[in-house]
């Protein structure tokens, strides 16, 4: 038998470090580990087929991330998901498994929390405001083609801004996320430093994966 | 774990994965549960210090004793080590995320002469004072071993002690009289004195040395009841010492991915230029059933799937066809493959190749070390240039077509003839390919040689041998620069420069430890490392400490000088380096020790191959 089940775990603490990369050859050792009947796949050098949505960033926490892996014998997703918790780092706690719904082709958009320090939050809500105010807003762009100034003000226009205390601002946004192309949310960062001087550090977590209808992906 | 305050500093640094720790199967215990913190340092980056075997075992032999933590500690990488002097925040240990000074011992390994500089700098990161005698208690006490500990002369007045040999229950008996004298309130000097009567434990403060007018040393006199001289401590019955169970996974991709399973200890060999073929001695090999067991064990608690089977010449053990079977009646079943780190000209074969199935075709590497039969029996590498060629010839018909050949220039008697012969056997190793029949079709051979500058090292014949000088070197350099034979041939040579201030560390004595402070505080480190090595830098410290670095490295020694290792004892007499010495300019080999046992010396440890071939010992 052939089947496929997705893993949703969480990425934080010290793995929110590790690139995607990283966390692929992570997830080997773990499944090989617990003994999990996984398909390899059949190429010159085999290796566990894993299939992601869409990879994080370095530095960014996932709430509910999700990989699919192939099983070759039968086992019930509970006994999976126990037998893979045991072996993984603390910081990279499954959540559960499940049987796929949707392809993993039709992620869409995520939607982020960025967490951000700051001296003053109400004068930081003020200068963000302001910030979004401008009819457009220009920052340079990383990508495999070489950089590119963009404008970013659309996508950032339904931000929304909460005071946590004096010393914390969280802000909530829904970004574009897919394989036909993606926002980062800390080119708002990227954003404040170039138009306010503003030196932030953003903690950032994707805390929900969405269709093109911005329903839950699953 | 790390500390908050370095959470900000994260996303601006090269590879963060590197100090966050984390990792499964890294020991976390409660500091208020425990004795005796000690932080196991590794003077260079994260990914090379995770990579070596002798840390995974101290660290899991230290852990195990409840009462004892060992913590991990890395160089941070430049970029980081600025963040962190910019917020003040001190040098921490991955587990607990607190700084060194927290730790009763910090302890260092000495892998190689160019990381000495980074010490330095960890223990500044940590606010912790350089020298042994700025620190007064017995907190925060600086102890160190490895390979460079067998003459750690110029670190003597930064390390309270070092540890001389394998460190398995050593550093645990240092640890239980460490863990006595803090309960009792016994003062530093008190715990320094009784240490030193711990077989294999040399404190340097408990030495004076005396030198004469020519700058050599004179005498080095023990004080206060410390032994005239210090003996190695040597485990014999590797099959009954410990080995860990399991060890910290990396989260990031880290230089040496995979278990490594030790399989023996010490080498048969005896080439004349290798420090750690005499360093280790004897030659003690574990069974077939530890190290099935063993490397079984690590499989299941890392995941990893493939075993190293590492030593200083793997080939050389005894049953090693025997042991693969062996290893594969589960290895092939659970997908995990076998690798040899090490493989030598002469034992190169098909059959063996069988066994190693995952040893991808892509490229071979072998050491002959030298080009010229005359020149391979001065260093005693008895590898003749006919097995060299069969060797090649069998790697053909295996479907290789890329070899690596490690030389060195600079080596004791050497013309320009010895190493233009090296770029000669090359040479025959390209005509080898094309005159091979079943040679993999449409495929160019292609043959890399690297050429390393020779350093003469401490308990070796060649430690009176004074290394040539960057003029000779640069000449030699030129012949392979200017004369590669074929297209299909391709030279990299390295580190005159590098090669040159390890001879002067290798064989240095105490008076360098201001140079190395000296270079420190103008900054240097991480001097392993191309964009951070600065030679003259080095050449300015040297200058204000007035002392010349030709006198370390080139300079040729005298049979009957004393050497600032000579009250450190490894078992191998002076008088058979000598004899091997003598040998070598006579240009006669000597038989490995499975041959004919050479009485080197390391008899008086009373096991592993020496047994076997000297029944007077049994």
């Amino acid at each position: 038998m052939l089947k496929n089940v997705r893993i949703w775990f969480e990425k934080k603490g010290a793995a929110r470090y590790i690139s995607h990369l990283d966390l692929v050859r992570c997830m080997t050792r773990a499944l090989r580990l617990a003994r999990v009947p996984v398909w390899y796949t059949e190429g010159y050098n085999p290796r566990v087929y894993m299939a992601f949505a869409m990879p994080l960033s370095l530095g960014v926490c996932g709430n509910r991330e999700c990989m699919d892996i192939r099983i070759t014998e039968e086992i019930s997703n509970e006994e999976l998901v126990h037998r893979l918790s045991e072996r993984l780092p603390e910081d990279l706690p499954i959540l559960a498994g499940t049987d796929p719904v949707h392809r993993l082709e039709e992620v869409a958009y995520a939607e982020y929390q960025m967490d951000l320090r700051c001296s003053d939050s109400l004068a930081l809500d003020g200068k963000i405001r302001s910030l979004l105010q401008m009819n457009t807003i220009f920052v340079l762009k990383h990508s495999k083609k070489g950089d590119r100034e963009m404008d970013v003000k659309p996508y950032f226009r339904d931000l929304d801004i909460r005071s946590i205390d004096r010393n914390m601002l969280a802000l909530s946004v829904r970004l574009p996320c897919s394989t036909a192309g993606s926002i980062n949310p800390s080119l708002l960062v990227d954003a404040m430093r170039r138009y306010e001087g503003e030196e932030l550090v953003p903690y950032i977590t994707r805390t929900r994966l969405l269709l093109a209808d911005f329903s839950d992906f699953f | 774990m790390f500390p908050k305050a370095v959470e900000d500093l994260l996303p601006r640094v090269q590879k963060p994965g590197r100090y966050v720790g984390g990792e499964l199967n890294s020991t976390v215990k409660s500091k208020e549960a425990v004795d005796v913190r000690f932080a196991f340092c590794f003077p260079d980056t994260y990914e090379i210090g995770m990579s070596h075997l002798g840390m995974k075992i101290l660290y899991g032999a230290i852990n195990q004793v409840p009462y004892f933590w060992c913590e991990r500690v890395f160089a941070p990488w430049i970029d980081m080590e600025q963040k962190m002097r910019e917020k003040h925040i001190e040098l921490y240990a991955l587990e607990s995320g607190d700084p060194l000074s927290a730790f009763d011992m910090i302890g260092f390994t000495l892998q190689y002469e160019l990381s000495y500089t980074n010490i330095l700098n960890m223990l500044d990161l940590a606010g912790i004072p350089l020298k042994s005698k700025d620190r007064p208690g017995l907190m925060n006490l600086v102890v160190a071993g490895g390979p460079c500990a067998c003459n750690p002369e110029p670190l003597a007045e930064f390390f309270d002690l070092f540890f001389l040999g394998d460190g398995e229950e050593l550093d645990i008996e240092v640890m239980e009289l460490y863990r006595q004298c803090k309960h009792n309130g016994t003062s530093k000097e008190e715990f320094l004195r009784l240490a030193a009567q711990i077989e294999g434990v040399y404190v340097p403060s408990l030495y004076e040395v005396a030198y004469n007018p020519n700058g050599t040393v004179c005498s080095y006199t023990a004080t206060q009841g410390a032994p005239q001289r210090v003996r190695k401590r040597n485990i014999m019955d590797l099959d009954h010492a410990y080995y860990p169970d399991s060890f910290p996974v990396p989260m990031i991709e880290v230089v040496f991915d995979r278990i490594s399973e030790e399989v023996l200890r010490g080498c048969i060999r005896g080439c004349r230029f290798c420090q750690a073929g005499f360093l280790y001695r004897p030659f003690r090999e574990k069974s077939i059933e530890t190290i099935d067991a063993q490397s079984k064990t690590l499989c299941e608690s890392t995941g990893y799937d493939e075993v190293s089977l590492s030593s200083l010449s793997t080939s050389d053990y005894r049953r090693l066809f025997e042991l693969i079977d062996t290893l594969h009646q589960w290895t092939e079943p659970d997908k995990v493959s076998i690798s040899l780190p090490s493989l030598r000209v002469d034992n190169f074969s098909p059959e063996l190749m069988e066994r190693i199935n995952s040893v991808r075709k892509t490229g071979l590497t072998f050491a002959p070390e030298a080009g010229s039969q005359r020149m391979r029996d001065v260093i005693n590498k008895n590898v003749t240039e006919d097995q060299l060629i069969h060797t090649v010839e069998t790697a053909f018909a295996e479907g290789w077509n890329r070899i690596k050949l490690y030389f060195m220039i600079g080596l004791p008697t050497e013309t320009l003839e010895d190493v233009q012969a090296i770029l000669d056997l090359g040479k025959k190793v390209v005509d080898t390919y094309y005159q091979h029949k079943d040679r993999p079709g449409g495929k160019a051979v292609e043959v890399s040689l690297s050429v390393a500058a020779f350093v003469p090292k401490p308990f070796t014949p060649f430690q009176w041998f004074g290394q040539d000088t960057e003029e000779i070197l640069g000449e030699k350099q030129k012949i392979l620069r200017e004369k590669v034979p074929s297209k299909r041939i391709n030279v990299s040579y390295h580190g005159a420069k590098t090669s040159y201030l390890e001879a002067v560390f290798a064989r240095g004595d105490r008076r360098l430890g201001q140079v190395l402070e000296t270079v420190f505080h103008m900054g240097q480190h991480f001097d392993g490392w191309d964009e951070c090595f600065d030679f003259d830098r080095w050449m300015q410290a040297f200058a204000q400490c007035g002392l010349d670095p030709d006198f370390y490295a080139v300079r040729s020694r005298p049979f009957d000088e004393v050497f600032p290792w000579d009250h450190l004892d490894y078992g191998i007499r002076k008088e058979f380096l000598q004899e091997e010495c003598e040998k070598a300019y006579r240009e006669e080999t000597t038989p490995n020790c499975l041959e004919q046992c050479s009485h080197c010396g390391a008899a008086c440890f009373k096991g592993g191959v020496c047994v076997e071939k000297r029944a007077d010992l049994v």
